[in-house]
């Protein structure tokens, strides 16, 4: 049960401040981002009328999540976002599926990757929604319904980002730890690729979805 | 074990709070279930708003999650603050 | 000192064999109430069929009962059990077993009701004798399968009462304890649950006759993973029985472990319920439209797996409880805060499962409806089921602070 408490930790001092950065994620972020860079140059390398089945992935993926973004903020909003949407998609399915290989481990059950990407889409649709509506239109909302709702509509606001960076970190490191206490459980060889298929696979690609939903809903929502 | 009165106060409040927090999840769960249940439909019915419908589904659901933010609130103030 | 441990095993079988038939016995009287019920009202419709009808109902009835059979079975043995060595340990899990088997009965005995109910409803308008021995047998199927979280409560208990635990540890004690409240909570609502496909998928084959294969296939595929938050619950109740760690001190470790029974526990009601209902939306829905049983079934899958996700939150408390380490404590607030931790999990999961489970049926039904859309349903049902979660999700930060930060 070591695996759990085990984290390989660089720890740098400065002053009485110290610094701790987690190896593995890091080392698991940097592998994801090598693989969707070999896989885009692969994807746009030769680019045909008839695609290479590499294009036809690519082309598939972001076709699917293209349209998506379009019909959620419309034709002009989706022409900004959607390059951002496809890739956190391509990034966090990645990281979720990158767990089912021996060895390797999701950047996502570290809760910092989860946090920083929530906190990236808060920025963003804070920013969306100050350009939609300018500032003062942007300030009135968190005025409705009455003025007294001020702080219940800021902490609403900061809650979404808990529940979003949560829900995935939740679910990754719920499946990782389940897998790990199985397999020492029962030393068996045919349940766990099972759950790795189904937590790994399976859970991880419904809630990469739901991640880059839940992140384009909010900017529709600010937006609006 | 002595169970001196600072020590009592602590032990009630982290209860009070993990009691607070998970009761007050129940109902604004169950809640939002109806109100996301009602959003699939009309989209069954009229795809075509679906835009719109989404937005209204959410905005009802933020409403109908604000018990829930207050049982957030209440549990961190048993937290940190007595 | 002999003598007084003695007293308090006994009483401990006695309340445990109490709480066993006493708990036990109201799901499947309220399964039995309801599967009558329906028979009555569709006597009255189409008195006729009243001797089929009832026939049915006496065999659904007969194989409702079986979660309270397995009750009354422990209870009795809990009655005229003799311990070898009477500890406080011994106590504790027999105390624990009647608790797991009691609570455990409860779903499963309301559960099995759902389909003898329906079938009786169904049978007014059938006519072939065929197709009516055939919904017998899909309801008897469905049944079945129902009583697996029951089955699994008994395992539990009966492993509590004749498995040896070792010596007078009172942490031991608690952890019997709460792996008896962890299986039977956990099987409340896996039991309830899987009852609602196999309600549907009788009343789909009394509908439409030929989609018998795929109804069934779809109940058991629905009931199956609505299950698996009993089998969650089942895990954490082994690891508190058989997992030793070591020699611990009493101050936090009991709250601990108690917590972590409670997490999972708790949080697999609303997962489990949650589950049954989209698994019973989908059983529906491809009796009105058996052409579109993949997407249907698909829908269902990511809807009940989504919805499971509170009960994955419950887990990850429970085993950071379990594992996390604690050093001796000698006041009652660290106790405390991680009791908290579990109790807070466990609740706050209850509501948001459930809710996942109520978004989950509208879409699963409409999207036998309404095919095109599938896609655009599926959406929309996840983003309303993540949403949903929001609460869950807040009932983990707390606990998580409470594990961490206090």
């Amino acid at each position: 049960m070591n695996e759990i408490g085990g984290i390989y930790q660089l720890i740098v001092r400065i002053g009485e401040y110290s610094f701790h950065f987690n190896l593995t994620a890091i080392a698991m972020t940097w592998i994801v981002i090598a693989l969707l860079l070999f896989f885009g140059y692969m994807a746009s390398r030769r680019r045909h009328v008839l695609p290479n089945s590499m294009q036809v992935v690519g082309e598939l993926l972001v076709a699917q999540f293209y349209g998506l973004t379009e019909s959620t903020l419309g034709k002009e909003r989706a022409k900004s976002y959607a390059p951002l949407i496809v890739a956190l998609f391509m990034f966090l399915l990645l990281s979720n599926w990158i767990g089912a290989i021996p060895h390797m481990t999701e950047p996502t059950t570290d809760l910092n990757t989860p946090l920083s990407l929530g906190l990236m889409g808060f920025v963003l649709a804070h920013y969306a929604g100050i350009r939609a509506k300018g500032f003062k239109g942007y300030i009135k909302t968190y005025f409705e319904p009455i003025v007294f709702m001020l702080p219940m509509n800021l902490i609403g606001e900061l809650a979404k980002v808990i529940s979003i960076s949560f829900r995935l970190f939740g679910n990754m490191m719920g499946g990782a730890i389940i897998i790990l206490v199985v397999s020492h459980l029962i030393y068996s060889l045919v349940l766990p690729p099972f759950l790795y298929l189904f937590f790994s696979l399976f859970i991880g690609t419904i809630q990469a979805f739901v991640f880059t939903m839940l992140t384009v809903v909010y900017i529709a929502v600010q937006v609006d | 074990m002595a169970i001196e009165g600072v020590d009592l106060i602590h032990a009630a409040s982290y209860i009070g709070a993990g009691i607070a927090m998970g009761l007050g999840a129940i109902g604004p769960g169950v809640g939002e279930g109806m109100v996301g249940a009602k959003a699939c439909e009309a989209i069954g019915r009229n795809p075509s708003e679906a835009a719109l419908l989404t937005r209204t589904m959410l905005v009802g659901q933020a409403v109908s999650e604000s018990t829930g933010i207050y049982s957030l609130v209440v549990a961190l103030l048993l937290l940190f603050v007595v | 000192m002999e003598m007084d441990i003695q007293i308090l095993v006994k009483l401990a079988a006695y309340i445990g064999g109490g709480m066993a038939i006493g708990f036990g016995a109201i799901g499947a009287a309220l399964g039995e109430g309801y599967a009558a019920s329906q028979a009555d009202m569709a006597i009255s419709e189409n008195p006729e069929k009243s001797s089929d009808i009832v026939r049915n109902m006496l065999i659904g009835q007969a194989v409702a009962e079986s979660a309270a059979i397995f009750a009354l079975v422990v209870a009795i043995l809990l009655l005229f059990i003799a311990p070898q060595d009477p500890t406080i340990v011994t106590a504790a899990a027999l105390l624990a077993a009647g608790v797991s088997m009691g609570l455990g009965a409860l779903g499963s005995g309301l559960g099995s009701g759902f389909p003898a109910g329906e079938t009786c409803t169904a049978m007014v308008k059938v006519q072939d004798p065929k197709v009516l021995s055939r919904m017998t047998t899909v309801m008897l199927i469905s049944q079945a399968v129902c009583q697996t979280p029951a089955i699994l409560a008994m395992v539990i208990a009966l492993m509590l009462m004749f498995v040896g635990f070792g010596g007078p540890d009172p942490v031991k004690a608690v952890a019997l304890l709460s792996a008896g409240l962890c299986m039977g909570f956990g099987a409340i609502g896996s039991g309830a649950g899987s009852g609602l496909p196999g309600g549907a998928a009788c009343q789909g084959i009394g509908r439409q006759p030929e989609a018998q294969g795929l109804l069934t296939t779809n109940m058991l595929i629905g009931a199956a993973v609505c299950q698996t938050p009993a089998i969650f619950a089942m895990v954490i109740a082994l690891i508190l029985m058989f997992v030793n760690l070591g020699d611990v001190p009493f101050n936090p470790y009991w709250a601990a472990f108690m917590g972590a029974g409670l997490s999972t526990g708790l949080a697999a009601i609303g997962s489990g319920y949650g589950g049954g209902m989209a698994a019973g939306a989908s059983c529906e829905g491809i009796a009105r439209n058996p052409k579109t049983v993949g997407v249907v079934t698909t829908t269902m899958l990511v809807g009940q797996a989504v919805a499971q996700s509170p009960v994955i939150f419950g887990l990850l408390i429970s085993f950071i409880l379990l594992f996390k380490g604690y050093g001796e404590a000698f006041a009652l607030a660290p106790g405390m805060a991680l009791l908290a931790a579990g109790i807070c999990m466990g609740f706050g999961a209850i509501g948001p499962g459930i809710g996942s489970g109520i978004a989950a049926t509208s879409a699963v039904s409409w999207v036998a409806r309404n095919e095109e859309n599938a896609g655009l349903l599926m959406r929309m049902m996840l983003v309303a089921q993540a949403v949903t979660q929001s609460t869950a999700i807040y009932s983990m930060v707390i606990a998580l602070v409470l594990l961490f930060v206090i």
